[in-house]
C-alpha cells in the first residue's frame, strides 16, 4: 500500500509558518494537500482543506515521555485515511511553543499511522532576526531545530550576511543533518518542503561531507548537538541491535532523532535505520551494489557523549 | 436475508443511524444520505467540509457535525468554537444533544439553546457517553482515562485514571458499565456498582469495534479477527472470567452491533465479511455474508430484524433477517 507523506511544520512564534502555509495552499502545484492546523495558531488560515485541531498529547504507556503521541492527529488522520479520495500530502502545523517529539512519534508509535503514512520531513522555520533571543532559554526552540530535516532560515532580509553565516553555523552544530535554506517571506520552491523524502542521509553528506568529523563543530549549544559516526566494514547484527536498544533505553529521553545506514554481516542490502527518542524503525534500503559497505549513524540530541557513542558503535563491528 | 433498500454515498460510510424506519448514512465526506426504508425514498443533507462527524437523531431530525466545527439540525446551524466536532450524541431521554470540541463538551436543548456543559476540561474530549439513566450525567473519555461528571458540579463524581489514553466509550444501557477502547491494544471496563476499573489487555490490535448488548450483559470487542465477548453479569462482571471468543472473520473486526430486538450480534471486517451470531445459551450460531467492499459501519433497526450495513466504497444497504 502506498503511504501518504506527512510534512510537519514547526517553528517559534512569528517565524513565518502561516506565511509558508498560505504559500503552499495558494500556489499552483497540482497537489491535493490537507492541512491540520493547531487551534491556537497565530493567524488562522481560511481554506476548505484546513482542519483546526486541538494539540492533544497522549501518553501511550504509563509516564514514559518518549511514548507520547498526538491523540488529535491519530483520530483526524484515521478519519482522513478512510476517504476514498486520498490526499497527495498532509501538512501538520504545530504551535510555536510545541515540542515536535509527540508529533513525529505519532507516525512511529501508532500502528495504523505507521501503516498508512510516513514522515516526509520536519520543516522548521527559524526567524533569523530573533531566534538568538530564544535559543539560549527555550528548550522548544532548540528541539524544533534538533528535529528538523529542513530548516528555513527566514526573514534573511532583516539580517546582515555575516550574521546569517554565524547563525547557520550554530544551527548546523545543533543539527548536522538538516538541509538549511535561506528565505525571505518564507519564499521557497514548494518541492524543497514537500518532496524531501523522509530519509536523506546520503544527501546530507553530499551537502556537507565533513559533518561527521569529530571536532568539526564549535559547540555553542552544549545542550543540543549532533554526533556522527562513520565506519567501513560490516556490523554484527545481534550486537548492533543490543547496543541500539540499550542506548535508547538509557538515553532515549535525550536523543531526539537518530538516522543511520548499516551494512550487516551476511546481508547484501543496506539497512536504513531511524528513530525518535526510544522508538526505532529499520527498513531494507536495497542492495549495496558497487558502493563501499560503509556504516553511517547520526544522533541528534541533548548532552550526547560523542566518545561513548563512537566506542559503543565500534564494538558492534564484526 | 433480503435487501430491502440501498443507497450509495460518495465516500466511505462512517456512521449509520436509525430513527424508526429512516436510516441516515453518513460518509466520511460529502452529502449525508437519508433513506426511508418503507417508502424507499431518499434525501440528503449537506456535508461538513473536509470531514463529516458522526451524527445523531435529535428531536425528530438528524443533527450533523464535522471538521468544520459546525452542528446543524432542523434548520439551525451552531458554530460553538474553533476545532473539529467528531460526533454528536443525544441523551437517552432525547432532551439534550452533546458535542465534544477540544477541551469542552457543549450541551444543547431541543430549541438549540446552550445548556450547562463542561469547559476547560483537563484533556480534549476524544469521546463521551451519556448516562442512559440520568441525562444530567456524562462520561468524558480521553487522555488519562475517563471522568464521569454531573453537570453543574465542579469535580467528577467518578473517574478512572491510567497512564494511557482512551479513544471511545460506551455506557451500558443498564447503567452499570462504562467500557472504553484505548489507544493501546486494550479496553477498560468500569463497574459503577463497585467504583472499579478493569483493564483488559492482550488484544492483537487497537480495539476498533465495541458494543454492549441491549441488556448490558454482554460486551463484544474487536482487536483482531476474533470477536471477544465479555460477560458483564454477577458481582465481578468480566473479572476472572474466560470470555467467549468467536472466529470466522478474515480481517480485523472493525464494526460490531447487537440487535435491540433479537439480541443477535453483527460484526464486520475490512475484507467485506459480515457475521451474524445468534446466541443460544453458551453457543453462538453463525451466519456469514460476503460483500464486495470492506465493512465500515453496522447498525440494527431499533425494533425490527433489519440490519444496515455500510461499506468502504460508500454503499449502504438495509438487510432484512426476518424469516
Amino acid at each position: 500500500m502506498d503511504r501518504t507523506p506527512v510534512t510537519i511544520l514547526t517553528g517559534f512564534l512569528g517565524a513565518g509558518k502561516t506565511t509558508l502555509l498560505n504559500r503552499i495552499l495558494t500556489e499552483e502545484h497540482g497537489l491535493r494537500i490537507a492541512v491540520i492546523e493547531n487551534e491556537f495558531g497565530e493567524v488562522g488560515v481560511d481554506h476548505e482543506l484546513v482542519i483546526n485541531a486541538d494539540e492533544e498529547i497522549f501518553e501511550m504507556n504509563n509516564g514514559c515521555i518518549c511514548c507520547t503521541v498526538r491523540g488529535d492527529l491519530i483520530r483526524i488522520l484515521g478519519n482522513l485515511m478512510k476517504r476514498r479520495e486520498k490526499f497527495d500530502q498532509i501538512l501538520i502545523e504545530t504551535t510555536g511553543l510545541a515540542d515536535p517529539g509527540p508529533v513525529v512519534q505519532t507516525f512511529f508509535a501508532d500502528d495504523e499511522m505507521k501503516e498508512k503514512l510516513f514522515v516526509n520531513a520536519v520543516v522548521t522555520l527559524v526567524d533569523a532576526k530573533h531566534i538568538l533571543l530564544h535559543l539560549d532559554d527555550s528548550d522548544e526552540a532548540r528541539e524544533q531545530i534538533a528535529f528538523a530535516d529542513v530548516v528555513l532560515l527566514n526573514k534573511c532580509d532583516l539580517v546582515p550576511p555575516e550574521d546569517l553565516d554565524k547563525l547557520e553555523k550554530r544551527i548546523r552544530s545543533m543539527n548536522a543533518l538538516a538541509k538549511i535554506h535561506r528565505t525571505t517571506n518564507a519564499g521557497i520552491e514548494i518541492e524543497k518542503v514537500l518532496d524531501v523524502g523522509g530519509f536523506h542521509l546520503d544527501h546530507a553528506m553530499e551537502v556537507n561531507p565533513h559533518f561527521l568529523e569529530e571536532g568539526h563543530h564549535h559547540h555553542h549549544d552544549s545542550h543540543v548537538t549532533s554526533v556522527g559516526i562513520e565506519a567501513d566494514g560490516d556490523c554484527d547484527g545481534k550486537k548492533l541491535n543490543e547496543w541500539l536498544s540499550r542506548t535508547v533505553r538509557e538515553q532515549g529521553v535525550d536523543i531526539f532523532r537518530m538516522k543511520g545506514v548499516f551494512a550487516i554481516k551476511g546481508g547484501a542490502d543496506r539497512i536504513i535505520f531511524q528513530g525518535v527518542h526510544m522508538i526505532m524503525d529499520a527498513a531494507n534500503g536495497g542492495p549495496w551494489g558497487e558502493r563501499p559497505r560503509r556504516n553511517v549513524l547520526v544522533f541528534i540530541g541533548r548532552n550526547l557523549d560523542r566518545a561513548a557513542l563512537n566506542a559503543g558503535f565500534r564494538s558492534c563491528l564484526a | 436475508m433480503k435487501q430491502i433498500a440501498a443507497v450509495t454515498a460518495d465516500d466511505n460510510i462512517l456512521s449509520l443511524a436509525w430513527s424508526g424506519d429512516t436510516l441516515a448514512a453518513t460518509p466520511s465526506t460529502g452529502e449525508i444520505l437519508i433513506l426511508d426504508a418503507a417508502s424507499k425514498m431518499g434525501s440528503s443533507l449537506g456535508g461538513h467540509g473536509a470531514g463529516n462527524g458522526e451524527p445523531a437523531w435529535f428531536g425528530g431530525s438528524l443533527a450533523t457535525c464535522g471538521f468544520d466545527g459546525k452542528i446543524r439540525w432542523n434548520g439551525r446551524e451552531i458554530h460553538a468554537g474553533r476545532g473539529i466536532i467528531e460526533r454528536v450524541k443525544a441523551s437517552a431521554d432525547g432532551n439534550f444533544l452533546g458535542a465534544g470540541q477540544g477541551k469542552a463538551l457543549f450541551i444543547f436543548d431541543q430549541d438549540g439553546n446552550p445548556s450547562t456543559g463542561l469547559s476547560a476540561l483537563p484533556a480534549s474530549v476524544a469521546d463521551f457517553a451519556w448516562d442512559p439513566l440520568d441525562s444530567s450525567r456524562v462520561a468524558v473519555i480521553g487522555a488519562g482515562g475517563a471522568r464521569m461528571w454531573k453537570f453543574g458540579e465542579s469535580e467528577p463524581f467518578a473517574r478512572f485514571d491510567w497512564g494511557g489514553a482512551s479513544l471511545r466509550g460506551e455506557w451500558s444501557s443498564c447503567g452499570r458499565w462504562l467500557a472504553t477502547a484505548d489507544q493501546t491494544a486494550s479496553v477498560h471496563i468500569y463497574d459503577f456498582s463497585r467504583d472499579y476499573p478493569l483493564h483488559i489487555q492482550g488484544y492483537e490490535t487497537k480495539v476498533r469495534a465495541m458494543a454492549f448488548s441491549a441488556d448490558g450483559k454482554r460486551l463484544a470487542t474487536g482487536g483482531s479477527s476474533v470477536i471477544t465477548i465479555w460477560p458483564c453479569t454477577g458481582k465481578s462482571g468480566p473479572e476472572g472470567v474466560t470470555p467467549i471468543q468467536l472466529d470466522g472473520h478474515d480481517g480485523d473486526v472493525v464494526a460490531a452491533a447487537f440487535s435491540p430486538k433479537t439480541g443477535r450480534l453483527a460484526t464486520g471486517d475490512g475484507t467485506g465479511m459480515v457475521l451474524i451470531f445468534t446466541f443460544e445459551g453458551d453457543n453462538a450460531l453463525r451466519k456469514r455474508l460476503r460483500l464486495d467492499a470492506g465493512i465500515s459501519a453496522l447498525s440494527w433497526h431499533p425494533e425490527k430484524d433489519w440490519l444496515a450495513v455500510g461499506r468502504e466504497d460508500g454503499a449502504a444497504s438495509i438487510l432484512s433477517l426476518d424469516s
